[in-house]
């Protein structure tokens, strides 16, 4: 073995070794439930593998045409959110360093409020008496009705839910593009949608793999947005794998439903993988064709550019604010559910709730030590990871890149089931450490994509640059590598810290009588009625962070977080 | 009948196995301040309800500890299979079908006489556990849209409602209750639940699926839809304050029975700690909180409760008169019942 293998695999070795302890044996048990034929709760586990469940799913109609119609959903969800998601990148690229910050506490402070509670500012939205009908009446023309319970909505929904991933995934390549090539194309008479087509949509292309990668697997795991928007009228898989593995109690039917979901997930995310190679043949410095857009496309691009610009991108930020404004306005409504239209009178009853003798605080500090910590493993076992990736040589790497998003691409209710077999286990376990093990698992997938199109994009030249002038390897890595890695460690830092913090599917399976998080507390209400204290919660989330960021910036300079 | 010497070794020795056994459960029955009691319900109304009028006396006459796992019925249903005879649960709350194969299935205990107001529990309330609440099932709709008020479950089918009506997804308590009572009206039964299946395919389109009541009040408020099948508890608590145009009929063929049950899991280690946490639920205070504060109706008989609330529950012989179903029949069927739902109705 070369050294360059070995250092590949002891830089690799971490995360693969969590991964192997912590996700391993649920996702075996999901593999060897997914093969058993006999269905009952308390049925013996055998060795012998039957294909009894694959083979009733694909003889039937419905399961296929649910799996189908899942994929095309995740694809249509994945592609829309690129398209809006690129002029948010670039305006936040193009944001003054000092206003960065706030730019993307927008973006992000939405991830903030619960999946229930984002899914009723979409309801609000496409209701017969909501906002859309409402501006369309008041324009004079005919109502649309109800938008609501089609594939449209819940696809709405989950692009609300994951446009900001996207555009994380995007700014990162973006802003990592040198000035010098941007001048260069201008300098050169490129127009606004020659400089894009030609220089900053290509450069761009490994972020939005994985953006696309990301948004995929999201989209075709989701089921609570499904559930709210769908109105059981559109099926999505994972409400499949919900409703038989807790409502019939059919583990090996719901593990060959999520098995199958996996497999078109790693399929797609192969293919995005094998697109990107042949896309960008310099990374591995192979020579490349000159891409030339056809003249009536930049011609069509420089004209529908103002649009972009004034009308897609406010209604994109709208649509992320949305709900925000939603959770604002209904925590201080004076109602008894948290779903409640209309605003009926001013209370401050529901802060009061949430603020004194409330489980909220206890759960909420709960939420908070875990997902810090599920942001330090997370970052710390990524980031080797990642420079093994891109710049080692690790024997079979396809299949470890494969492996590593195995997590994300099977939905957590699945997990959830595997992790019941393996609940002795857990439980053995501190129970803080058995919830950070898995949150680790989920937020891994994430963590390395994103690092990854970080360190593919650093400028290597620079590193050889303070090799020669006599930097010694950690002066390497701590004055050139981590600075210039900073916007994607931070992209990365905080997408973990928002995964763990509103996890809630397998933390729901976990969950131990001491150790409630916040979002599991959340959903309980919401699984019997869901009161405005949940606003309450939101809102004050929303404003702690602001304020924390506030506080940041005065004490350190933030902007330097964000860019390179 | 003669003993031999080698029958009476061994009635010896199962004599001195068992012994042991009479201290084991002498052990369990005396709690001693710092147990913990783990207690797996709903969130919101429900665990604030609980933990003023049963935690707070359990803890007082005990000094036990109780802590609370949240979440929805399935959720909870799926861990304590899981945990099957090594329970982390020690009374955990689940629907009436639920319960009642919880208790077949050896995950949950049948009720005894251990708890006290066991013997004033309604008959409906005494299997798969010890029901907590009666929460029938009945007809919710607009009153502005109904050209005559609804008596019967038949008047759903009336054409005035078509495209107008949310149905409620199976398996949930109201989903199984309106397919149930829909075979019923139609002279079918569990055993024959085609008719149901038939009569209901033949109200579509529906305006929704509906999968919870907080999403049937919203569609409620947006205009969504017009009658559903709802709890008639939570309905009234929604009519009274935010939407007085919803009535919740009273059919002539009686409201179905729902009901919240809590079981004490099968190999728990707080026995008595348990039945006296189930005694307490039962006990006047918590029953009375609960009907007044979400109008859930009380499953024991020995209550005063005051008339101007009484007029909003289900007591009495009324609660005697809820309609009832074989449900070990229903959940053995829920499976492919669930699977032709998903196909007929609702996709």
């Amino acid at each position: 073995m070369t050294k360059n293998k070995l250092i590949g695999l002891a830089l690799a070795a971490p995360a693969l070794l969590w991964l192997a302890f912590a996700f391993v044996a649920p996702f075996g048990a999901v593999l060897l439930l997914a093969f058993q034929a006999d269905t009952g709760p308390f049925a013996q586990m055998s060795l012998i593998p039957s294909g009894e469940q694959f083979r009733l799913m694909f003889a039937d109609r419905f399961y296929v045409d649910v799996l189908w119609r899942t994929t095309l959903l995740a694809i249509v969800v994945a592609a829309i959110s690129a398209a809006l998601a690129y002029p948010v990148a670039f305006w936040l690229v193009r944001l003054p360093a000092r206003w960065r910050p706030v730019g993307f506490a927008l973006l992000l402070v939405p991830l903030l409020t619960n999946v229930v509670v984002r899914s009723l500012g979409i309801v609000l939205l496409l209701a017969p008496e909501g906002i859309i009908n409402g501006i369309t009446a008041a324009m004079g023309f005919p109502r649309f009705g109800t938008l609501l319970f089609n594939y449209g909505a819940v696809g709405l929904a989950l692009l609300q839910a994951f446009l900001p991933f996207m555009v994380l995934a995007l700014y990162d390549s973006i802003q990592a593009t040198p000035p010098s090539v941007l001048e260069a194309s201008e300098s050169l008479g490129a127009s606004p949608a020659s400089k894009f087509f030609a220089v900053q949509f290509p450069l761009s292309l490994p972020g939005l793999a994985s953006g696309m990668s990301i948004l995929f697997l999201m989209a075709s795991t989701s089921y609570v947005s499904a559930t709210m928007l769908g109105g059981k009228k559109v099926w999505t898989t994972g409400m499949l794998v919900w409703q038989e593995a807790l409502q019939n109690l059919n583990a090996p039917f719901a593990s060959a439903l999520a098995l199958a979901m996996t497999l078109v997930g790693l399929g797609f995310a192969a293919l995005v993988s094998i697109s990107l190679r042949r896309l960008t043949p310099w990374i591995v410095f192979r020579p490349s064709q000159s891409l030339a857009t056809p003249k009536l496309v930049v011609q069509i691009a420089n004209a529908v550019l103002p649009f972009v610009r004034y009308v897609l991108l406010p209604l994109s930020l709208l649509f992320l604010l949305l709900p925000l404004m939603l959770v604002f306005v209904q925590s201080f409504n004076d109602v008894p559910q948290a779903t409640v239209a209309g605003f009926r009178g001013f209370t401050l009853r529901w802060y009061r709730e949430v603020l004194i003798g409330s489980a909220y605080v206890d759960s909420f500090l709960v939420s908070l030590r875990l997902a810090a910590a599920t942001l330090v493993v997370a970052l710390a076992l990524a980031l080797p990871l990642a420079f093994a990736l891109v710049r080692y040589e690790l024997p079979g790497r396809e299949w470890w890149m494969a492996f590593l998003m195995l997590p994300l691409s099977l939905p957590h209710v699945a997990i959830g089931v595997g992790m019941l077999r393996m609940l002795q286990a857990y439980t053995a376990l501190p129970p803080f450490m058995g919830l950070l093990a898995v949150h680790v698992v989920l937020v891994l997938p994430f963590t390395i994509m994103l690092l990854r199109a970080s360190v593919l994009q650093l400028d290597t030249s620079l590193e050889d640059a303070a090799q020669s002038l006599g930097a010694n390897r950690m002066r390497r890595l701590f004055f050139v590598i981590l600075p210039g890695l900073a916007p994607g460690l931070c992209a990365a830092g905080i997408v973990s810290f928002l995964l763990s913090f509103e996890e809630v599917t397998v933390t729901s399976f976990l969950t131990t009588a001491r150790l409630t998080t916040l979002p599991v507390r959340i959903y309980a209400e919401a699984s019997f009625s869901l009161q405005p204290t949940v606003h309450a919660v939101s809102t004050l989330l929303i404003l702690l962070t602001i304020a924390a960021l506030a506080l940041l910036s005065r004490i350190m300079r933030l902007e330097r977080v964000f860019s390179r | 009948m003669t003993v031999t010497r080698r029958k009476f070794g061994h009635l010896v020795l199962g004599a001195g196995a068992i012994a042991p056994m009479h201290f084991v459960r002498t052990a369990w029955a005396q709690p001693k301040p710092g147990d913990e009691l783990v207690i797996g319900i709903w969130g919101g109304a429900q665990e604030k309800i609980v933990k003023q009028f049963v935690e707070k006396p359990l803890v007082e006459k005990f000094g036990c500890k109780v802590s609370y796992v949240l979440g929805g019925t399935p959720e909870r249903r799926a861990r304590a299979y899981a945990e099957r005879g090594r329970p982390s649960f020690d009374v955990l709350y689940l629907n009436i079908f639920e319960s009642r194969q919880a208790v077949a299935d050896g995950v949950t205990q049948a009720p005894t006489a251990a708890v006290l107001q066991f013997a004033h529990l309604y008959d409906t309330a005494k299997i798969g556990g010890y029901g907590v609440a009666y929460n029938p099932v009945s007809i919710v709709y607009d009153k502005r849209k109904a050209s005559k008020p609804i008596t019967s479950w038949k008047d759903i089918w009336n054409p005035e409602w078509k495209g107008r009506i949310a149905w409620p997804s199976y398996p949930g308590a109201e989903g199984t209750a309106a397919l149930l009572m829909a075979a019923k009206i139609f002279g079918g039964s569990e055993s024959d639940i085609d008719i149901a299946f038939k009569k209901i395919r033949e109200l579509k389109p529906f305006a929704a699926i509906q999968n919870s009541q907080d999403n049937l009040f919203q569609m409620f408020d947006q205009g969504v839809c017009d009658l559903s099948i709802e709890f008639g508890s939570f309905t009234r608590a929604y009519a009274e304050t935010r939407n007085p145009n919803i009535a919740i009929a009273s059919p002539v063929e009686g409201q179905a029975i729902a009901m919240n049950v809590a079981c004490i899991t099968v190999g728990t280690k707080n026995q008595q700690l348990a039945e006296e946490w189930i005694n307490l639920h039962l006990s006047e205070p918590c029953m009375l909180a609960y009907a007044k504060e979400i109008y859930y109706s009380p499953t024991v008989s020995n209550l005063t409760i005051p008339p101007e609330l009484a007029s909003k529950l289900t007591t009495g012989e009324e609660a005697k008169k809820l309609v009832d179903f074989n449900w070990d029949l229903v959940i053995k069927n829920q499976p492919q019942w669930t699977s032709r739902f998903n196909r007929e109705i609702a996709g």
